[in-house]
């Protein structure tokens, strides 16, 4: 890069944007360079072995689950027509609105020992009342199953995204191949999607490896329990941010890996090969078992705990809906549409500028920022507040009358370092999809800088951009401990509300605001699910470009 | 992009509205999640005109976002369900003592006793809360109860037959502490081992849920926090529980030696906080029997304040126990020992 380059505002201003927003995410890692207390030599000793043994067992169990599920359930819906498909498209969405301690709290409800299915299957067949059907959900069995059913969304949504975007043709040079169903969808319809699985694989796992409320809720011993341990328990915060660093640093290093992998393979089509998806109807047992796979995860992740939220809400807290409601409602829908919005900008800005100005270093350094995605949310929120004080201290003490401090623009701040990954993936993947070569014929017609981005880019950029806000308002709606701490006095949101209580497991008190986080949560999904189905190339022109193909 | 901007326009204005702050208030960090202190701090508000603002979140992570925050802080008071945390954040210099403000420290010293509290009244205690044992008259013996202390359940006649929650449970870690602080650290490991191989399950729950064991037959005696079973038979949590509330007898152990282990909620005043004075009134204000009425008639807790009785629910199975006199203080410093012991055998 020359020096002419430096001043280049295209490099400038994403540079500044990401030193502020990576900040937090440094000051964790920069623990490791800190003193080590002797609470390492007891973690090292006796607990250490057993977080690493069950992080990474989950983690291997919910990369299969999602895998099978997402992938799974995109091929059918996108490649054929089965009972229900029209239905179930969209519905595979819905678990996204479920957060997994949520699913966690309502399988224990459900399925312990003396839970309402074994209550239920003891009464139906007049059992003794020792005999327990379901089997025990408390280990890293059940902590897999309850990520693989909540987190599956992201890899179908990207799996279904390109798999609509994939071209037809090699699909059917398959088939003239002589290749059954199953063997077209493992020889060349993954395969060619891979890299976009592999990203909705990595914001699985982030968001499995910061979970504490699911695995504290099964006494499964995490990573990020130890994290919670060390600081709740052995009262001692710097150490627990070491821990928290090393899992950044192990993280980083998969996503540069990752990073690194995809520039090797670039897929690429032509830009003619989009002819119209002829979905095969399937017949019979075909038909049976393809609606079975797909009706099962919508049925786990989100009618079954819905069902028993309703139970308990019904039962214990009807009273929550009342006006303060309207207000906590309004606020959750507020900060996630606010965050979503400046995430999804940043990540234009920010990828606008790897791809313009072909800087290569932010490029690698973005996977800072998405990192934040991994980072237990409680001490992310520490970070920003160190940040806040420090602005504070450097802006405004001195002229204004205005602090940051215990302002929403911490709250903001966290979700946006939380959610960042999210806009990132899909804003990337947008990127990519817009052929360089437009950029070329756009700069002999000295269409450069601002107005390439604006003109060019963005028009062809809109599903992404909404894509990459309604990820983020769905997991701003959802998962926040971050605002515990970080929110102006006497502000609630839904998250906040459903925490507290679910935090000291009192599900009933904690049913109603959870099926307001559903409800919430909802529209943005269905919206998204609109938004899929058009993001195929040429779909506006779907009547008349189809017809007269 | 037009709407982008407005959003934003709007958000700053929001922003700088939600950092002002109005002139007669105190700011509150709270551990405590219960819907009826909100109520009371309403009735506070009513009588003294000072508006409350609270957060509330995790004791420990509010603590280190107190410490972060500095002088930039706005809290006032730090409320927590834990005497470990108190300790913490005394340890952490970041209280200051009312026994420095004359007027108020007479009232509120008065009704304090001095192992509730913290050196040069740091920190008040507000309610107590007792860690007790719950059996199954079925099951278990008036013998085996005769005398039953907590260093009892790790001897081999209850092998198979206790329930208690994950050693990472705050009161679990202050009773351990408790032990550790009488005992020391080793003996408290080997009872502690005793323990975890008399477990009737892997331990999993709240302290409902131990209770829910006992009363489903699962185990036979569980250790949890005193409120919960006023809690589950006043059928504010279902009838479900109610049922089995009836099935279990709550048992005070310890009784013929140092009591039963005791936890507090407590309140601190914070150094660097900005309403010193509104801050005195809301801790005077929560020691007032009012408060204290309000307090015990909706959290079931025990009352710190003489005079003051507990909710019947909770009152009927005695109030005159023998309570450990352990400073509760001392669960903090021995925490961490606490932590690692049980973590070391397992628990």
């Amino acid at each position: 890069m020359s020096y002419k380059n430096f001043f280049d505002p295209w490099i400038i201003l994403p540079t500044i944007l990401f030193a502020i927003f990576v900040v937090p995410v440094v000051w964790i890692i920069s623990s490791l360079f800190g003193e080590y207390s002797d609470n390492w030599t007891h973690i090292y000793n006796y607990t250490l072995s057993n977080y690493i043994y069950n992080t990474i067992f989950i983690i291997i169990g919910t990369s299969i689950g999602t895998l099978i599920i997402g992938v799974g359930s995109a091929w059918l819906v996108t490649t054929y027509n089965f009972t229900g498909k029209n239905i179930l498209e969209w519905a595979l969405l819905l678990p996204f609105a479920v957060p997994p301690y949520i699913l966690a709290y309502t399988f224990t409800g459900l399925f312990d020992s003396y839970g309402t299915a074994n209550n239920l299957i003891r009464d139906i067949f007049s059992l003794p009342h020792e005999f327990i059907f379901f089997p025990k959900l408390r280990n890293v069995y059940g902590a897999s199953i309850v990520f693989s059913f909540t987190l599956y969304p992201y890899v179908y949504l990207v799996s279904r995204m390109a798999f609509i975007n994939q071209s037809r043709s090699i699909m059917e040079v398959g088939r003239t191949l002589g290749f059954s169903k199953f063997k077209v969808f493992y020889k060349i319809g993954i395969p060619s999607i891979r890299p976009a699985i592999i990203a909705g694989l990595m914001l699985v796992l982030m968001e499995t490896i910061s979970d504490f409320g699911a695995v504290e809720h099964f006494s499964v011993n995490t990573f990020t329990t130890g994290i919670f341990s060390t600081w709740f328990g052995l009262y001692d915060f710097h150490t627990a941010k070491q821990l928290a660093a090393l899992l950044l640093i192990v993280v980083i290093t998969f996503l540069v890996l990752e990073k690194y992998s995809r520039r090797k393979n670039r897929y690429s089509s032509g830009s003619n090969v989009f002819g119209p998806i002829v979905a095969e109807k399937l017949r019979g047992s075909k038909n049976f078992f393809a609606s079975l796979f797909c009706m099962l995860p919508v049925f786990v992740g989100f009618v079954l705990p819905n069902i028993q939220l309703a139970y308990w809400a019904l039962n214990y807290k009807l009273e929550f809906f009342n006006e303060k409601f309207i207000t906590t409602a309004w606020n959750t829908f507020y900060l996630a549409i606010i965050t979503a919005i400046i995430c999804a900008l940043l990540a234009v800005i920010i990828n606008f500028s790897i791809r313009y100005k072909k800087n290569k270093i932010l490029n690698i350094l973005s996977s800072f920022l998405t990192v934040g995605y991994a980072v237990p949310g409680l001490i992310l929120a520490l970070g920003v507040s160190q940040l806040l004080v420090f602005m504070d201290n450097l802006l405004f003490r001195e002229y204004l009358d205005f602090v940051l401090t215990g302002s929403l623009v911490g709250l903001v701040l966290a979700f946006i370092i939380k959610s960042f990954a999210l806009a990132n993936s899909t804003i990337e993947s947008g990127f990519l999809r817009i052929n360089t070569r437009l950029d070329d014929v756009a700069r002999t017609t000295n269409t450069s800088g601002w107005k390439l981005l604006t003109q060019i880019h963005l028009p062809l950029l809109t599903t992404s951009f909404l894509t990459s806000m309604i990820l983020v308002v769905s997991e701003v709606i959802k998962e926040l401990p971050a605002s515990l701490i970080l929110r102006p006095f006497n502000y609630d949101t839904l998250a906040i509300s459903t925490y507290i209580y679910a935090a000291e497991e009192r599900m009933f008190d904690a049913a109603a605001p959870s099926i307001a986080i559903v409800g919430v949560g909802l529209l943005p999904i269905i919206i998204l699910s609109r938004l899929t189905v058009k993001s195929r190339p040429g779909y506006r022109n779907n009547d008349s470009h189809y017809q007269s193909y | 992009m037009n709407l982008a901007t407005k959003l934003l326009q709007i958000s700053l204005a929001v922003f700088i509205f939600s950092a002002n702050s109005f002139a007669n208030e105190v700011n509150l960090y709270s551990g405590r999640h219960y819907d009826s202190d909100e109520q009371l701090y309403a009735k506070f508000t009513a009588e003294t005109g000072i508006k409350v603002n609270v957060i509330s979140g995790k004791g420990k992570a509010l603590m280190q976002q107190i410490i972060t925050e500095g002088a930039s802080s706005p809290a006032d008071l730090f409320v927590t369900v834990d005497a470990g945390n108190l300790w913490k954040a005394e340890k952490e210099g970041l209280f200051e003592p009312i026994d420095d403000f004359d007027a108020s420290s007479i009232k509120i010293r008065s009704v304090v006793p001095d192992n509730l509290k913290g050196p040069n009244t740091t920190w008040v205690a507000l309610a107590k809360r007792a860690r007790i044992m719950y059996y199954n008259p079925r099951t278990v013996s008036a013998a085996e109860l005769e005398g039953l202390t907590y260093e009892d359940l790790a001897k081999p006649e209850w092998n198979g037959r206790v329930v208690i929650r994950k050693s990472s449970n705050m009161y679990n870690q202050s009773l351990v502490a408790s032990l550790v602080a009488n005992h020391g650290v080793e003996a408290t490991e080997a009872w502690a081992n005793g323990l975890v191989s008399n477990m009737a399950r892997k331990p999993e729950g709240n302290d409902r849920a131990q209770i829910m064991a006992v009363a489903n037959g699962e185990a036979d005696i569980a250790v949890a926090n005193s409120y919960y079973i006023a809690l589950m038979l006043s059928g504010k949590k279902g009838a479900e529980q109610q049922v089995a509330a009836n099935k279990v007898v709550p048992y005070f152990p310890s009784q013929d030696g140092r009591g039963t282990h005791i936890n507090v909620s407590g309140i601190g005043m914070l150094k660097l906080g900005p309403n010193k004075d509104n801050a005195l009134r809301l801790i005077e204000f929560l020691l007032s029997e009012t408060a204290q009425n309000h307090i015990v008639n909706n959290s079931f807790e025990y009352p710190l304040l003489e005079g003051v009785n507990p909710h019947p629910l909770i009152a009927q199975f005695g109030t005159d126990f023998k309570q450990d006199q352990t400073p509760v203080s001392s669960y903090g410093e021995f925490n961490p020992d606490a932590v690692k012991l049980m973590e070391r055998v397992g628990w």
